[in-house]
């Protein structure tokens, strides 16, 4: 028990190293942005009509604390960030965890959705497209899967949309009808969310099923002709406890690893889907404030949420494993 | 088991068997030869022999051969020039023509297109209307002169495959530039192929390099190593391209930016690769043939080039095609949000950008003849992928 603490302990720690390593690439690549903060409030003011100067620049820039070192700006970023604090949006001079609100938690939902999705439809087929004798099986099952992912996302979303809208009368874009905009959280509004936000789901689920069954598959198939699977076999153990209980554990190890990576594939994917469906989510927002306004702030403070989700999944996923494989454990506990 | 050639170095059965297959003998010749020629046959030799038995990844690799030579060939193949240059200025958002060999008037042994012409006037509202002229034949001749290319970027030439007499024909249709679809679209290929390849290959040297020195390293390296790929792998690529597109300067060239969009795909794609590249180091070194070979006395340098890199080169090769059409999907989408390949280029995310709009979805729905053969490509090579795969795994005999 005192060596399982302390496995989950160094875990911790190593989490938040990576947290802290990526925020400092997150960072950077905010900085790398042409322009800065400073120069895009004023520019705004420009717009108004007032004339601005250089040293207007400068002045803006010291009350934003522009002026400061590359690494002391970094480390205050960082330790506000850490406390949910991201400062003001640079176009839209809102609080940006105000504006975020719960975007990002529904961004975030609709991606895990999406995650269990795939995984719903590429354990079962991977583990019978490897294990099966039956080529049409394994075949179709696989055209199905991989389709998704050939079939690029945005056009999928744009197809579903034109037929739901030209033979049922009904536009799928956006997350809420109208009443439950900005209404608060009850049971009428997550049924009116999950009314819009299947589609989404859908699409980002088929497209990351390929990527997730070329895994089981990989992995079954490296399981299944290993003796200890024979052994069973010989045992009297046939069918589908055979193959449930004895290659699929073994194979299903490495995806729970993974699971964090799979997020972020799919978080990366959700920016289009979002722009074709008019949603209004955080990946919407992402790409606004990348393509368009250049808005460093914003983009900043949701990939560092993104990232620091990942990372939180990527640390449940070790301990869980560490619970469910003895192998793993039994490394730990040594 | 396999009817793979037998090898002509050992023509002599009786000493290459051994005693372990005195069995054999009572089976009659033949069968021996085969089983001989499986038992000395080179990997390559073994997986192509099992690659072969599978249909699906057969059919998904000849589709890859023909779209790959298409691709090749593009500049050949398509009538017109892809770029603004190649341009029907009387024939913009226009229908796919295809040939036919009987009209109204009549039938003809050669295939034909009808004519068409452009006009504005009080009854069309003052707009420019396409109009189908059914009286004109257009009839499609080979090898036809037209716009100069060079092909593989080498040889001088102005022959096109097909072409018309005396008009232009879109088979695919024109988009609202008045640029052949069909043209774009073979040419679209080659520029997913050469991204692919540039970014694959990139994406391969960085992680055999990273791969490889934590692997063979192990220890406190590999640690460090593999937290620091860890934490590439959790920033998300889009943010990280916008910021590198920043580094671009709108002026750029076409070629130039590409060059840049296929080096930085390579640049985000390393980690997945290089993660493979470790675990299968690591798991080799410790197995007992390495062992068996130290004990013989052989050095590391003989180890690692005759015993662990065969041990998993199909393993890469195979890992290089699963993660091609990856690369491919990403430029796709890149360039079609606005931060990847720009106009000149063909490439099907710069085609379908203006393929959002309900207009187009409802009324030109050409536009979208392109992305069947995307789909074609990225299924070809998940597929080749996946058989690539199953052939490569020496224990896929064993259960199947």
């Amino acid at each position: 028990m005192l060596n399982f603490s302390r496995f989950v302990l160094t875990r911790a720690v190593m989490a938040l190293i990576t947290l802290i390593i990526v925020s400092l690439v997150v960072f950077s690549l905010m900085e790398l942005v042409p322009g800065d903060c400073a120069e895009r409030y004023l520019a705004f003011k420009n717009t108004q009509g007032s004339g601005i100067s250089v040293e207007d620049i400068e002045i803006e820039r010291q009350r934003l604390g522009l002026d400061q070192p590359f690494l002391a700006r970094w480390g205050s970023w960082i330790i506000n960030a850490f406390q949910g604090e991201f400062g003001d949006s640079c176009i839209l001079r809102v609080n940006i965890a105000q504006l975020l609100g719960d975007k990002f938690m529904l961004s975030l939902t609709i991606c895990l959705a999406s995650l269990a999705l795939a995984y719903a439809i590429a354990i079962p087929v991977g583990i019978i497209s490897a294990a099966t004798n039956n080529p049409w099986l394994n075949n179709g099952l696989r055209l199905f899967s991989y389709l998704g992912l050939a079939m690029p996302n945005f056009l999928l979303a744009l197809m579903i949309m034109l037929v739901s809208t030209v033979w049922f009368g009904e536009t799928l874009t956006g997350l809420f009808s109208k009443e439950y905009r900005d209404a608060p959280w009850d049971w009428d509004k997550f049924v009116d969310l999950m009314k819009h936000a299947w589609l989404p789901i859908f699409i980002l689920g088929w497209s990351a099923t390929a990527f997730a069954l070329q895994t089981v598959r990989a992995l079954m198939s490296d399981e299944i002709g290993k003796l200890y699977v024979t052994a069973a076999a010989a045992r009297g153990v046939h069918g589908r406890k055979l193959l449930w209980r004895y290659p699929a554990r073994h194979a299903l190890g490495p995806i729970v690893n993974s699971l964090g990576f799979d997020l972020n594939r799919i978080f990366n994917e959700l920016p289009i889907v979002a722009l074709i469906l008019t949603l209004t989510e955080a990946g919407a927002l992402l790409i606004e404030a990348l393509a368009r306004s250049n808005d460093q702030q914003l983009a900043g403070a949701i990939i560092f949420l993104l990232t620091a989700s990942i990372v939180t999944l990527n640390f449940f996923t070790d301990i869980l494993l560490a619970v469910i494989d003895p192998r793993v454990r039994k490394s730990i506990l040594r | 088991m396999s009817d793979t050639p037998s090898n002509p170095t050992d023509p002599n059965l009786a000493q290459t068997t051994g005693p372990h297959v005195a069995i054999v003998e009572t089976e009659d010749a033949v069968e021996r030869r085969a089983k001989e020629a499986y038992f000395t046959a080179s990997q390559g030799q073994l997986i192509w022999a099992r690659f072969r038995k599978q249909r699906a990844a057969m059919i998904a690799a000849c589709v890859l051969v023909f779209l790959i030579l298409s691709g090749l060939f593009a500049p050949f193949l398509s009538p017109y020039d892809p770029t603004i240059a190649g341009r029907d200025k009387d024939y913009t958002n226009g229908a796919p023509q295809i040939p036919m060999f009987c009209d109204k008037n009549g039938c003809s042994a050669r295939p034909f297109i009808h004519g068409v012409e452009r006009e504005r006037s009080m009854a069309t509202n003052f707009r420019w209307v396409t109009k189908v002229n059914e009286d004109e034949r257009l009839y499609v001749k080979f090898f036809v002169d037209g716009d100069r290319y060079k092909l593989f970027g080498l040889i001088k030439m102005d022959t096109h495959l097909f072409g018309v007499e005396g008009g232009k024909i879109h088979i695919f249709g024109t988009d609202e530039d008045g640029q052949d679809i069909f043209s774009r679209t073979l040419h679209a290929i080659w520029t997913s192929m050469k991204v692919g390849t540039i970014g694959v290959v990139i994406a391969f040297v960085l992680a055999l390099i990273i791969g490889g020195v934590s692997g063979y390293y192990g220890g406190w390296i590999d640690g460090v190593i593999q937290m620091i790929t860890d934490a590439v792998r959790t920033v998300p690529a889009i943010p990280l391209f916008m910021a590198v597109a920043a580094f671009m300067p709108p002026e750029m060239t076409a070629e130039a930016r590409f060059f840049y969009i296929s080096m930085i795909l390579g640049l985000i794609g390393w980690p997945t690769l290089a993660r493979r590249v470790r675990t299968h180091l690591l798991t080799e070194r410790n197995q007992e043939y390495v062992l068996a070979a130290q004990l013989c006395g052989a050095g590391p340098g003989h180890v690692i080039r005759r015993h662990l890199l065969p041990s998993f080169t199909s393993y890469i090769i195979v890992d290089l095609v699963i993660s091609f059409p990856y690369m491919v999907l990403s430029e796709t989408a890149l360039s079609f949000i606005g931060l990847g390949l720009k106009d000149p280029v063909s490439s099907l995310g710069v085609m379908l950008q203006k393929a959002t709009s309900a207009d187009v979805l409802l009324n030109y729905q050409w536009y979208f003849i392109p992305v069947l053969f995307f789909i074609a490509l990225v299924m070809a090579f998940v597929f080749v992928g996946d058989g690539l795969r199953d052939a490569a795994d020496p224990y896929s005999d064993a259960h199947k």
